[in-house]
């Protein structure tokens, strides 16, 4: 709970820095108070974890290091935010504050014990990111983004509210465990609204992971924002997602498989097809990662099809791997539109020779997206395959090999057009910050690919 | 009871006329109807403080800002973007599919017995307070932040940028 | 629901009806007769003694006016403005407690139409309401300036319903109760009135009370050098006349919530120390409300006569940056006194 309020006045207090013109204060006070933040949760780490305030917010394990993973995360992004902002606006001070109250929505979405919760923690994280999606003003691109996010987004939510409303109904109550006791107890009783009101969250939770069909809005929202506020999405924002999805229906809904998992394993597939089908065919190379991350959905979708006590620990794995590689990936775009203007595949042309080190980098982010051996993407599918295997789901796992292939060719489109199309071309200058953080992403992915034990066991 | 078909009757129709209607200022006027028919959903369920809430918030600020933001646009029927068919039939295709989906739980149901409260005064501000106060005191407390990010967020959109000097 | 009781509402409510009508009629003679006393001079005087008839000859001169629904208006809102405006006005009244109860008989009569807990918030949904007249009407007119007149209504009146919301705020933690009566039964007395415990809350209300009737320094929806008319421009006949008519109603009915809220309703000093009977307290507390009402209505016109009208940015400043913040402030200081209140007396 110190987190949560931690995090929240952290955002106020950069909100004051901002009103003081005390820019240069902004970083490192928000990266002080999320270090701050990591230490608060490594403080509770092993404690028996009650529910807090009747029942609203647990902070066991599986919250604890799902919040862990959003903040460094956040700190990640921050560190690559050093002179990105400063080239669009003056409101520097209230895009840092935006991004912290969005990642204490993403904190409330992974530790919620209570609907209510849910859906306010929801809010939370979106509402500051439909403004972030749309801060270049002048920017067309970036107002569609904003304008499609804020409105599916928004439909998305009456959606959320009327499943939960009918779970109320049905269950008589918005708390996680009484909500489980009536499954429970009920195996026979189950009301229809119950039913109902599970498939409308699976309608909104899969809106906001931007699962087929319902991500429609990802690619023009992902390609159109700033590319910072991308990365903050396709990493934090599906992260807390798929934790928040994950919690909700392993806490309440297992008993009840056989009704929603079929759902879950048609869309799965759908998710799969569309994500990497489309994104074979892109020329831009952000709009590649935001196919790709659809077809990510997909795969972190596997750990709810297969769920178990297993899942959260394959869906931790999963996403820290993708996280990494992906901020790695939407980087590098930062600094390459930097320097060429461009973001097709064609502006890493020739990239190896000039910056060997940055192209090392970038390869090892798509082979871990793809994942080969020895990276932790590897680990991560193998995780997420054979957990689906345990539970005889064959034909997914055939098809999800089929997309793994797939996704193979458009990944490596990038490491051919920096290792062997040559071109002559000006050295890129990557800053320290930059430096640091795709070194230690990289270092991560291999790492957890080689030692994958140091994660697995947390949960 | 009958009053409370009556005036699911009128939501329903008044929610349809929102959609059918053409004019986009008339779509609103029905919509502010409907929302009036809520709060009487509202006060017949003895809820006042909703009723109430309802009414100003919804009524009262919300939809005057609707109204005020289609007189300003003026949009009339050359606007109208042209939606193709094909869009209109998905449309429809997507919303029965949940229609059905609903109605079938829903004729599931058996009728049960009429819910009786524990307190039928639940509604009165002075319960709800309490049970904000107490029970849901986190989230009362949290969607503070809820309502600081999206002031922030339209200050910060609609505030011009000082021009570079 | 006895037949005795329905009667009783129903002439109550009648009554509250004619008087607020009444009231409103004359209200436009009184207005004239101030700006007349104001300006040194005698205001109209022809019709009756002392013009007293003026209002009745105006009202048939609206009555027999000529009626114009302009070619590029929206016919069935042009109409439904008015009706809106006149409506909402009306029904405000129906919550305030006008007096304590008349023993008739064995049967003890509320002088108030109806006591809903939720007095307060009702009031301000009446008030939230009355926009959508002023609005429709000027849209519907198809003119420019009556549409200018009408955004700028709505966009005062929304910001100065949060600065009058916060205002109350700070009052309902004082009275703790929405009831308007509950409120107006712990004013008992002089120096129970709210205006001693909340003075800042009723400077903030008061302004905003101008803003939400429109009245001058405020009435920029119908300043006549900018907008011509302001929203009412293409309303001729009695159209015309029953938007007149519902700000005088607002007012009126405004005056009397700030009466009941701040300055103790119908109460009225030493009331229980002279050994009057029930009735005949009830009954000179009608006459004391009414005369604090008036007194609130004259202040509108005072005050219309002697302050010019606001530019509109100020108008907006007004609202957000000084109003708001200080019934902000004035909710804390109110709960930090109530706490040094509870904890240490």
């Amino acid at each position: 709970m110190s987190a949560i309020i931690t995090l929240s006045l952290l955002a106020i207090l950069v909100l004051y820095l901002g009103l003081f013109k005390a820019r240069r204060a902004l970083l490192p006070v928000s990266l002080l108070g999320l270090v701050a933040t990591v230490v608060l949760y490594g403080v509770q780490w092993g404690k028996t974890a009650e529910p807090l305030y009747s029942g609203m917010v647990l902070f066991d394990h599986f919250a604890v290091v799902f919040s862990v993973v959003c903040v460094i995360l956040t700190i990640l992004v921050l560190l690559l935010s050093k002179d990105y902002f400063d080239k669009s606006s003056p409101h520097v001070a209230e895009y840092y504050a935006l991004l912290l109250f969005s990642l204490t929505g993403a904190v409330l979405v992974v530790s919620f014990h209570n609907l209510a919760m849910l859906f306010i923690g929801i809010e939370i994280m979106s509402v500051a990111l439909y403004i972030l999606a749309g801060i270049r003003k002048k920017d067309f691109a970036s107002n569609e983004a904003a304008l499609k996010y804020f409105l599916m987004g928004a439909y998305s939510t009456g959606f959320l509210l009327f499943g939960i409303a009918l779970l109320y109904g049905a269950s008589g109550s918005f708390d996680l465990a009484a909500i489980k006791e009536y499954v429970v107890s009920n195996p026979q009783g189950i009301s229809p609204l119950f039913y109902a009101g599970i498939l409308l969250l699976i309608v909104s939770l899969a809106f906001k992971l931007g699962a087929a069909p319902f991500h429609f809005w990802t690619p023009d929202v992902y390609d159109g924002s700033p590319i910072l506020i991308t990365i903050f999405m396709a990493t934090v924002v599906k992260t807390a997602a798929i934790a928040g999805f994950l919690r909700l229906f392993y806490f309440c809904f297992i008993p009840l498989q056989d009704f929603w998992v079929p759902v879950l394993l048609v869309m799965t597939i759908i998710t799969l097809f569309v994500g990497n089908l489309t994104a074979i065919v892109q020329q831009s190379v952000k709009r590649m990662l935001a196919y790709s991350s659809i077809s990510h959905a997909g795969y972190l979708l596997f750990a709810i099809v297969a769920i178990g006590a297993t899942s959260a620990n394959s869906v931790l794995f999963y996403v820290t791997a993708y996280s990494l590689s992906t901020i790695i990936g939407f980087g590098s775009l930062i600094l390459v539109k930097r320097a060429t203007g461009s973001e097709h595949f064609e502006a890493f042309n020739g990239l190896a020779k000039k910056n060997p080190y940055l192209s090392l980098a970038i390869a090892i982010a798509m082979l871990s997206l793809a994942g080969i051996p020895l990276t932790a993407g590897f680990v991560g599918k193998f995780m997420m395959f054979s957990g689906v295997l345990a539970d005889y789901q064959v034909l997914l796992v055939v098809l999800a090999v089929i997309n793994a292939a797939m996704g193979i060719f458009y990944y490596f489109r990038v490491i051919v057009a920096m290792y062997f199309k040559p071109l002559d071309r000006d050295a890129i200058v990557v800053s320290g910050p930059y430096r640091v953080v795709f070194f230690l992403a990289a270092l991560i992915t291999l790492l957890l690919g080689v030692y994958p034990a140091w994660l697995t066991g947390l949960i | 009871m009958s009053v409370f078909y009556f005036v699911a009757f009128l939501s329903i129709f008044f929610a349809l006329m929102t959609i059918f209607t053409k004019n986009p200022v008339h779509s609103v006027l029905y919509l502010v109807i409907t929302f009036f028919t809520f709060t009487v959903h509202y006060i017949l369920l003895n809820a006042q403080f909703l009723a109430v809430v309802n009414f100003i918030v919804y009524m009262g600020a919300i939809m005057v800002l609707f109204l005020f933001v289609l007189m300003l646009l003026n949009l009339n029927k050359d606007t109208e973007p042209l939606k193709s068919n094909l869009v209109k039939f998905m449309g429809v295709i997507a919303g029965m599919c949940l229609l059905v989906t609903l109605a079938a739980s829903f004729r599931l149901l058996q009728i049960s017995d009429p819910v009786v409260l524990k307190n039928p005064d639940i509604g009165l501000v002075s319960n709800l307070g309490k049970v904000l106060f107490s029970d849901f005191l986190l989230p009362f407390e949290i969607s503070s932040i809820l309502l600081l990010t999206a002031m922030v967020g339209a200050v910060l959109l609609a505030k011009n940028d000082p021009k570079k000097v | 629901m006895e037949l005795a009781f329905v009667i009783e509402k129903v002439v109550l409510v009648t009554l509250i009806f004619v008087v607020t009508l009444v009231i409103a009629m004359y209200s436009t003679l009184a207005e004239r007769k101030v700006a007349g006393f104001m300006q040194d001079r005698f205001g109209p005087d022809r019709a009756g003694p002392f013009g007293i008839l003026q209002p009745l000859c105006d009202g048939g001169k609206f009555f027999f006016k000529e009626e114009i629904i302009p070619a590029g208006a929206h016919k069935s809102l042009f109409i439904l403005g008015p009706t809106i405006a006149i409506i909402t006005a009306c029904i405000g009244s129906a919550v305030i407690p006008w007096g304590q109860s008349l023993t008739i008989g064995d049967r003890v009569i509320e002088l108030q139409v109806t006591d809903v807990n939720i007095g307060v918030l009702y009031m301000f949904g009446v008030v939230a309401l009355g926009v959508y007249g002023i609005m429709l009407g000027g849209w519907a007119s198809n003119n420019k300036f009556s549409l200018m007149g009408a955004v700028r209504a709505a966009s005062q009146s929304i910001s100065y319903e949060l600065a009058m919301g916060l205002a109350l705020i700070a009052l309902l933690m004082v009275t703790q109760t929405l009831s308007l009566k509950e409120i107006v039964e712990q004013q008992s007395g002089f120096v129970n009135w709210n205006i001693w415990v909340q003075p800042l809350g009723f400077l903030i209300f008061l302004v905003c009370a101008f803003a939400e009737c429109n009245r001058v320094p405020f009435d920029l929806p119908e300043c006549e050098t900018e907008l011509i008319g302001g929203y009412n421009l293409e309303y001729s006949s009695m159209k015309l006349g029953l938007y007149m008519f519902s700000e005088y109603i607002n007012m009126f009915v405004s005056s009397a919530l700030m009466a009941t809220l701040y300055f103790g309703g119908y109460n009225f000093p030493f009331m229980y120390d002279l050994g009057l009977s029930q009735n005949w307290i009830t009954i000179i507390g009608v006459i004391v409300f009414f005369a604090k009402i008036f007194a609130f209505i004259f202040f509108f016109m005072w005050i219309r006569w002697t302050l010019p009208r606001f530019r509109y940015d100020q108008l907006m400043n007004l609202g957000w940056k000084v109003l708001i913040p200080l019934a902000i402030a004035n909710i804390v200081l109110t709960g930090v006194i109530t706490i040094i209140n509870d904890t240490f007396f």
